[in-house]
């Protein structure tokens, strides 16, 4: 594959792309599904092809193959140069991309248990355990899901400076729902486990027991109330400052969008944009997370990023274009769904750093407010600078202490002022769950986290 | 056009000399072309084929499901044997009745425009320009990011039952964003335009609506928490029903009473005013189809009519387990389908029935309220609860749109939310594989942010 790659490079330039690039991939993968104790689907894919750009004087040609022969990657090479000579006809915004360093690597990720060489009844048990443990929990569990996908994809990528860097990748995630239903009120309860890395995660006590954690958090938001509408000082746990992170700040902090116009960060490097406890990072370089990796789809080395210290604005997450045309060191952060997308700027693991408050401490000093618990789901529009995450369950705190239990919470907030209403970080920082994060129809696999985390006048929303 | 047809019969056969009871084949070939803008600027092309097959294979009910890029036999072998194992290790399921028999695929006109066929990088380019430039005609537009994506596509689909069909779609895509600034003041206009048809007008409308509220956006307040009556525009409208309806009369979440509609067939579920209609034959529409993702024929259906819930959304399995016929409502995904998506429920387009109001008099009738033009956000179906984040949205003042509103929410109960849909407009629009018109609700609980 490195031949055809190197190949397939050369041949764009010849053609006239100043710049081009081409990942490689062979894939394959299982996910399996199980719906009240039967499996819905056991699913198996296998993927091969390749995606070349070619880039010539600010504008970008992409094109793929599924046929992988020195031939068929010639002309792949010649449609993606055509079609950037047409891009760049009408290009208003001219760059270079000037040239880079040559990175020469092999990763292979660390993998105990590669999932291709775990019979698939064994996975099956994993997702039948965790689906019985649903429904034994109570008998207002009514009705459940568990999910196990693995991926392993093996990829070459190589560009015109000379990178030429093979990747071997695995990964395992288990998710598992679980919906209890009591006097007419359905809920439901979710927890996940997942790594790079090969099925010995499954294997941990940890994974065996999110059917369990699921059912629990369904039956707990049975005796839950619809949350009240308005404007609350939070408390946010652990995944849920992980959310923010990722959806309030990360995203502003790609460098694409600050350099389409469309973040509200655009011109705020080196200045305040929160409190001075805030510290915000991107590290890919986390092992064993969901996000981690050590070279990008760019072939570029990923390092530890500080997007916020203290407050003030630091950086901005890149690739080789737009560290290009910013002229800083690019991050390590370009990322493609697999080879028919083309690499984009993408989070990987997204934290808030600890405080040195105590949670109890946080608790206690807070005379009314809402404790706000889990993270479903989330999205930004950097350019409004309004992001939305919804909670899995949140309590009413009243006098430092906690009280009644509420669903369907749902907190939006603008970019600019959140994190300067930031009043006290906890000490008590973790990574939490896997997750998939969405950007350009491409989805990522990534970490969030951070300490537990007080913000005042978060928007609330709810149906009462 | 290549007959993938027979390619599709072929591997049914191999498939079941392994030992199968039912299985079906797809085969699809699609190629998409795409033109990005950034910041008014031409910034990339692509150009992605996406050939493959996939096997579904069933065993004693249990089903295993294979995929693999491209069409060479030997990739396809494997994949059948993959599928064959997989359905062999899962759990038998007596609820499974069978796949589709065989059936003449209908005539459904508006599925593939030729023109789109013939469109060349150039053109495309030129088209992503052209909507950038019709989103950017206001000077207070500092940025325009956009798209312009054309799909072609052929799909042949086969099973165990004897079906054999195959059809050609096309799509034509685009979505704008235009950034507005004056002073410190900044906000943005999006909107997005869908079709199977080559429509360069289409591309002009979307520029400029999304430049016309990203320009209104810019003078903003803040709306206090309260019960008010919300205009729905067809964008906001179309995400909503397109989960709350089409994902909340889905038969296998009501048999797994996972949904607020599970024991409402036949009773009321909204005002008079809501009928909608379930319709893969609308010509042009992007979710149309002459037979679905497993074969069964395109067919009209009443979702809602007058508030009552007249039927759920079928696939061959969970209308086997209910003893009634297929609603013909399995999905292959998107309107160009493609081979990695494990066939699911899905509605193909709804149609919303339209009323007898403009947009404007909407408004005009509304004295004080909001204007909710886009959320992202999605209902929980298992409680029919639904509170998200307005991300475009303005308040209507005396009878007129007011300024932009931010930072606040929209919760409801999707019953009672239907049931006080009072006006619903005379004129519709296609929106997220939704063709609905505006919608208003009397009240709704806001949460806002001063």
């Amino acid at each position: 594959m490195e031949d055809l790659a190197q190949t397939a490079v050369e041949h764009a330039r010849k053609l006239g792309a100043e710049f081009s690039d081409i990942r490689i991939e062979s894939a394959s993968g299982t996910s399996i599904v199980i719906m009240d104790g039967k499996t819905k689907t056991m699913t198996s894919q296998q993927e091969s092809g390749c995606g070349l750009r070619a880039f010539i004087d600010g504008s970008w040609g992409f094109a793929t193959t599924n046929v992988l022969t020195k031939s068929s990657i010639r002309n792949t090479s010649e449609a993606a140069v055509k079609i950037a000579k047409a891009a760049r006809a009408r290009a208003r915004i001219k760059f270079t991309i000037p040239a880079g360093k040559a990175v020469r690597a092999t990763e292979v990720y660390r993998c105990k248990e590669p999932p291709s060489s775990v019979p698939v009844e064994e996975k099956l048990s994993f997702c039948l355990e965790n689906d019985r443990s649903m429904k034994g929990l109570d008998s207002r569990v009514t009705s459940t899901n568990t999910r196990y996908d693995d991926f392993e994809i093996d990829r070459v990528v190589a560009n015109s400076f000379g990178t030429l860097v093979n990747t071997k990748e695995r990964w395992t995630l288990g998710m598992c729902s679980a919906y209890a239903s009591s006097e007419g009120v359905i809920q439901r309860g979710h927890a996940s486990v997942g790594s790079v890395g090969g099925f010995e995660l499954m294997r941990r006590d940890q994974s065996i027991s999110i059917g369990r954690e699921a059912a629990s958090q369904a039956l707990r938001l049975l005796d839950s109330k619809p949350v009240p509408a308005g404007k609350f000082t939070c408390i946010l746990d652990n995944k849920m400052t992980g959310m923010l992170a990722h959806e309030a700040f990360g995203h502003a902090c790609e460098a694409d969008g600050v350099l389409a116009g469309a973040s509200v960060l655009e011109g705020k490097l080196g200045k305040r944009v929160g409190v001075e406890e805030i510290s915000l990072y991107d590290d890919p370089t986390v092992e064993d997370t969901f996000g981690y990796f050590s070279i990008d789809w760019e072939g570029v080395r990923a390092k530890k990023q500080a997007l916020i210290e203290n407050g003030i604005l630091k950086g901005f997450m890149h690739n080789i274009e737009s560290s290009s045309r910013m002229q800083t060191p690019p991050t390590g952060s370009a990322r493609s769904q697999a080879y028919n997308s083309p690499p984009i700027i993408r989070m990987s693991n997204t934290y808030i750093g600890a405080g040195d408050w105590k949670k109890q401490e946080l608790m206690e000093d807070t005379k009314r407010g809402l404790l706000i618990q889990g993270s479903q789901y989330g999205y930004v529009e950097p350019a409004k600078g309004q992001f939305m995450f919804k909670c899995d369950e949140a309590f009413e705190i009243k006098g430092g202490e906690l009280g009644q239990r509420y669903r369907d919470a749902s907190l939006s907030g603008l970019i600019l002022e959140v994190l300067e209403n930031v009043q006290g970080l906890a000490d008590d920082f973790v990574l939490t769950d896997p997750g998939y994060c969405g950007k350009f129809g491409q989805s990522a696999r990534t970490t969030d986290g951070g300490p537990h985390m007080r913000v005042a006048n978060m928007v609330i929303g709810g149906l009462v | 056009m290549t007959d993938f047809k027979e390619l599709a019969a072929k591997v049914v056969e191999i498939a079941l000399k392994m030992g199968l009871s039912d299985c079906d084949v797809v085969v699809t070939n699609s190629t998409y072309m795409s033109a990005e803008i950034e910041k008014g600027s031409m910034k990339q092309t692509s150009l992605v084929s996406d050939p493959g097959v996939s096997i579904r294979a069933f065993w004693r009910g249990s089903q295993g499901f294979s995929t693999c890029t491209g069409m060479d036999m030997k990739s396809i072998r494997k994949a059948a044997r993959l599928a064959v194992s997989q359905a062999k290790a899962g759990t038998p399921d007596s609820d499974f009745k069978g796949l589709p028999d065989k059936a003449r695929p209908s005539r459904v006109a508006g599925l593939y425009d030729p023109k789109l066929v013939r469109l060349q990088p150039d053109d495309v380019v030129g088209l992503a320009i052209r909507l950038a430039e019709s989103a950017s005609t206001s000077k207070f537009i500092t940025s325009v990011n956009a798209g312009v994506g054309v799909g072609v596509g052929q799909v042949a689909l086969a099973n165990s039952s004897g079906f054999a069909g195959q059809q050609r779609f096309t799509t034509f895509e685009m979505t704008a964003e235009a950034v507005a600034r004056s002073g410190s003041e900044m906000f943005s206009g999006m909107d997005g335009g869908w079709s199977r048809r080559y429509d360069p007008s289409l591309v002009d409308r979307v520029g400029m609506n999304a430049m016309d509220y990203g320009t209104k956006g810019l003078r903003h307040g803040k709306l206090k928490t309260g019960d008010y009556p919300v205009v729905l525009d067809p964008l906001s409208a179309g995400f909503i029903l397109l989960s709350a309806i089409g994902g909340g009369a889905n038969a296998e979440s009501v048999q797994r009473k996972r949904t607020y509609l599970a024991g409402m067939l036949g009773k009321s579920i909204g005002s008079e005013a809501l009928t909608v209609t379930d319709d893969p034959t609308i010509e042009w529409a992007t979710g149309s189809y002459s037979f679905d993702g497993e074969g069964v024929l395109a067919r009209r259906k009443k979702i809602v009519d007058k508030g009552v819930l007249r039927s759920y959304l079928y696939d061959s399995y969970t209308a086997g387990k209910d003893s009634v016929e297929s609603t013909g409502n399995s999905s292959r995904g998107g309107a160009l389908w493609s081979f990695r998506q494990l066939p699911s429920i899905s509605p193909s387009n709804l149609l919303v029935k339209t009323g007898d109001s403009s947009l404007e008099e909407m408004i005009s009738d509304t004295k004080s309220g909001v204007f909710l033009r886009v959320t992202y956000d999605y209902p929980n179906l298992a409680t029919g609860e639904f509170s998200g984040l307005m991300m475009e949205s303005f308040e209507i003042v005396h009878g007129e749109l007011g300024p932009s509103i931010r930072q606040s929410t929209i919760g409801a109960n999707l019953l009672d939310m239907f049931s006080k849909i009072d006006l619903v407009g005379k004129k519709s629009r296609d929106a997220f594989g939704v063709r609905t018109p505006a919608i208003r609700v009397s009240k709704v609980r806001i949460g806002g942010s001063s």
